[in-house]
């Protein structure tokens, strides 16, 4: 076993400390602050973080990208998480879906949308899955053709016409190009009858709703996006009609899982976890009780270790995934780590709060990481994401 | 003898609580632009409307013109109100418990009639303590299980001049302090030690503010006091100790932690009967049967302890005649109702998916309540440590133990 990093992983570990420290920081809690949440976004950090290649890491060298491996790419995130989670899952979110035009989009489709993407520093990504009436549903899909996303696709010569609603849609107030996923036949169930769609920001019949008021990942903006006769070309179909699964199948996951996605909460995580347990060992050693530093006691030591051996624990399982990512080993390892994760990164940033709390001191940011890593509960660790991850051992 | 029966005056006044709730509390506490936690100023009229039906001064002796309620009765009206509100809650809690402490067993018969009249007179007459003081370390920590005590002496200090006492000082944390018209103050008193003074709202050198995080972390339209050569008479000093063992406190503020769980709780049980996923209502898939089992475990639990610890309160010779463990029960139920009523909280949110953090919902705003009880007072920790003490009967020596226990 060798844990060494390559120096091309060194290297981009580094700039992406930098950059996190340096200019994401300073901005994390002033924009986690913002009453209205279509506020809380900020494109100079974005343009920033694009110049750095934050925002094109996934994308394979011979169409332009950065094409870093799995290890690379969880090592960034987690850098940029420990500044501020949303703004790393804002950028991550693009490699998510570059992810798919790189390996699922035809080479016309790739001219079309990867280009601009990549020339185009406030160019950002969407996927639409979810809906007022299906979230679980999509996730763990019953049989019957009614239950799960009910957006509704079809098809007018070389055109699509799209009618419904999806909700949550990450970037759904400042992506210009989505995946949506929308039923192209009503009568089979939802694997069977779901077609992946290219969707342009500024495709007629499209509009976008309110942007969710949520309590964590303030920056991330999460919107709803109306569809009322949208008109898509039947070019914009990514991978076969009703074969709507491309992200796993294209990526060359045959596990079930969503190749990326799990890593992608996991190593976001990571990094939170990280910012706790400094947070909580600088106070440990500058706040005293009668003269002394807090560190000197034993219930303060007992808390830090909790902290660090979950988060350590944690570093292990999110690289072992990425490492086995890129070397295409079949496991559920990744779903594993995501639930992990949530587990991880709730236990970890409450002990934080626990800590300034005990010491008297109300913090902010110690709020703000609680508050996120509650995202993770509706996201990574709830039951339907552990059963999703179960079914996949022994397949 | 065991007896878990509640009378009929008390199930007559949870049912008018819960009715009053429901009618004036959670059309006003549930709007959305209330949820947020940043922004939550109190709602003074359904504050008002409770203090008509005399929950203002629920504690207070009848033969002082109150209701008369023992200790469990008022856990039980806390809990109802918290599940509207907690804040209109810790109001009320606050200022039924000072009217008892202050106009029936700490006040002079010349001190009462200059302050009881006008309490009963006004409804929005509310009553605070002033006690927290900021930077001050009265942590138990390193002091564990050690002959040393904290730094118990109060930073704010009172100093006679002539017929005065001359205050000077901050205090933050005070629960009611946006609207209390008379505060009971903490402070070092002359040259032995710690007294409370009555400070009425107008007072000159009292100046009252609302600083973010506090008003933020605290529950009941929290605030902050400072004292600036602020002057009130010699008569307004109480010399007698306002409480007598913390750690047998009446568990006021667990039955209000409590209130937010059942809250809660309630949302996610409707709604895990509404919302279809699967095919079913997704209470009927296993997953979430458990879960609400569970949150259902943690309240009834944290229940039980709350109500043996008010039980006790109100029949302290339950500890001499050796039917309780000689131990501080409501600590007990403090570490105890917080952990577990903050984990179902959290539980109750998860059932409802990407909903339940979403500001302009419920869910979000008692996984935030649930997180203030688990912080607010002592601390979790230190509430152990003194709970490990009262376990070893360890005693600090005389002097110390007099600080300590202030």
């Amino acid at each position: 076993m060798d844990f060494t990093l390559s120096n091309e992983q060194r290297a981009w570990q580094m700039t992406a400390r930098k950059f996190a420290e340096e200019e994401i920081r300073p901005i994390s809690l002033e924009r986690d602050e913002i009453d209205d949440p279509r506020d809380t976004f900020d494109w100079e950090i974005i343009k920033k973080g694009s110049k750095l290649g934050f925002r094109t890491l996934a994308v394979p060298k011979e169409w332009g990208g950065h094409g870093t491996d799995f290890v690379t790419q969880a090592l960034v995130m987690a850098e940029l998480a420990k500044a501020d989670s949303a703004i790393s899952k804002t950028f991550s979110q693009c490699w998510k879906w570059s992810h798919l035009i790189a390996a699922a989009c035809s080479e016309e489709q790739k001219r079309r949308f990867l280009n601009p993407f990549l020339e185009d520093d406030t160019f950002l990504l969407g996927k639409g899955i979810s809906e007022p009436s299906a979230g679980s549903d999509n996730r763990l899909p019953p049989d019957d053709p009614k239950a799960g996303l009910k957006l509704k696709a079809e098809r007018r010569g070389h055109e699509w016409v799209l009618n419904g609603e999806k909700c949550f849609i990450a970037n759904a107030s400042v992506g210009k190009l989505f995946f949506i996923d929308a039923r192209t036949d009503p009568n089979a169930p939802l694997r069977q009858g779901t077609t992946m769609f290219l969707v342009p920001r500024d495709t007629p019949g499209l509009r976008i709703g309110k942007v969710f008021n949520k309590s964590g990942w303030r920056f991330y903006q999460n919107g709803e996006m109306i569809f009322e006769n949208a008109r898509v070309p039947h070019a914009n179909v990514v991978g076969a009609v009703n074969g709507s699964d491309m992200k796993t199948h294209a990526a060359g996951d045959r596990t079930g899982g969503d190749l990326f996605g799990d890593l992608e909460l996991a190593a976001n995580a990571l990094g939170v976890c990280d910012d706790a347990c400094a947070m909580a060992l600088t106070l440990a050693h500058t706040k005293t009780q009668g003269g002394r530093p807090l560190f000197e006691q034993q219930l303060i030591q007992l808390k830090l270790n909790r902290m660090h051996l979950l988060t350590e624990a944690l570093r292990s399982f999110v690289m072992r995934v990425a490492w086995e990512h890129d070397h295409k080993v079949r496991s559920a390892n990744a779903g594993l780590c995501m639930n992990f994760s949530t587990d991880v990164i709730q236990e970890v940033t409450e002990l934080n709060l626990d800590l300034h709390a005990g010491a008297g001191i109300l913090d902010r940011r110690a709020d703000k990481l609680v508050r996120d890593a509650i995202i993770w509960s509706h996201l990574a660790g709830d039951s339907v994401q552990r059963m999703k991850a179960t079914r996949r051992l022994g397949k | 003898m065991y007896n878990l029966h509640l009378s009929p005056e008390q199930l007559q006044i949870r049912d008018t609580v819960r009715e009053f709730v429901a009618q004036e509390i959670k059309p006003l506490a549930l709007r959305a632009e209330r949820l947020e936690p940043q922004a939550r100023p109190l709602l003074v009229e359904a504050l008002d409307k409770a203090s008509q039906i005399g929950l203002r001064m629920l504690a207070l002796p009848e033969e002082r013109g109150g209701a008369g309620a023992d200790n469990l009765t008022c856990c039980i009206v806390t809990e109802e109100l918290a599940v509207g509100d907690p804040d209109i809650a810790a109001v009320l809690a606050q200022t039924s418990t000072l009217a008892h402490a202050l106009f029936d067993r700490l006040m002079t018969e010349g001190q009462r009639a200059r302050f009881l009249p006008a309490f009963l007179a006004e409804q929005r007459y509310h009553l605070a303590l002033a006690e927290h003081e900021p930077d001050r370390d009265t942590a138990l920590g390193m002091n564990y299980h050690r002959p040393q005590a904290s730094d118990a002496r109060f930073a704010t200090a009172a100093l006679r001049s002539g017929d005065s006492w001359i205050i000077n000082g901050r205090k933050d944390r005070v629960v009611g302090a946006s609207l209390a018209a008379l505060f009971a103050v903490r402070a070092s008193v002359g040259e032995n030690g710690a007294g409370t003074l009555l400070v009425p709202r107008d007072t000159p050198g009292l100046t009252i503010t609302h600083p973010d995080m506090s008003a933020r972390w605290h529950h009941g339209g929290c605030g902050a006091l400072t004292f600036e050569d602020c002057r009130v008479p010699a008569e307004n000093l109480l010399t007698a100790a306002l409480f007598a063992d913390a750690g047998r406190n009446i568990p006021l503020d667990q039955a209000l932690n409590l209130g937010i769980g059942r809250a809660a709780c309630e949302a996610a049980l409707d709604y895990a009967q509404l919302r279809v996923q699967g095919g079913r209502p997704i209470i009927e898939h296993q997953a979430i049967g458990a879960k609400l089992a569970e949150i259902a475990i943690r309240i009834e639990v944290a229940r039980a302890a709350i109500w043996q610890a008010a039980w006790a309160s109100d029949h302290p010779d339950a500890f001499t005649d050796r039917s309780l463990s000689d131990l501080p029960l409501t600590a007990i139920a403090a570490v105890f109702a917080s952990e577990a009523i903050y984990r179902a909280v959290k539980d109750a949110a998860e059932c409802f998916g990407a909903m339940g953090v979403m500001r302009d919902m419920p869910l979000q705003k008692y996984v935030h309540d649930a997180r203030i009880c688990l912080h607010s007072g002592a601390g979790n920790s230190e509430t152990k440590l003194r709970i490990a003490e009262a376990l070893a009967s360890y005693r600090r020596p005389p002097g110390a133990a007099a600080l300590a226990a202030e």
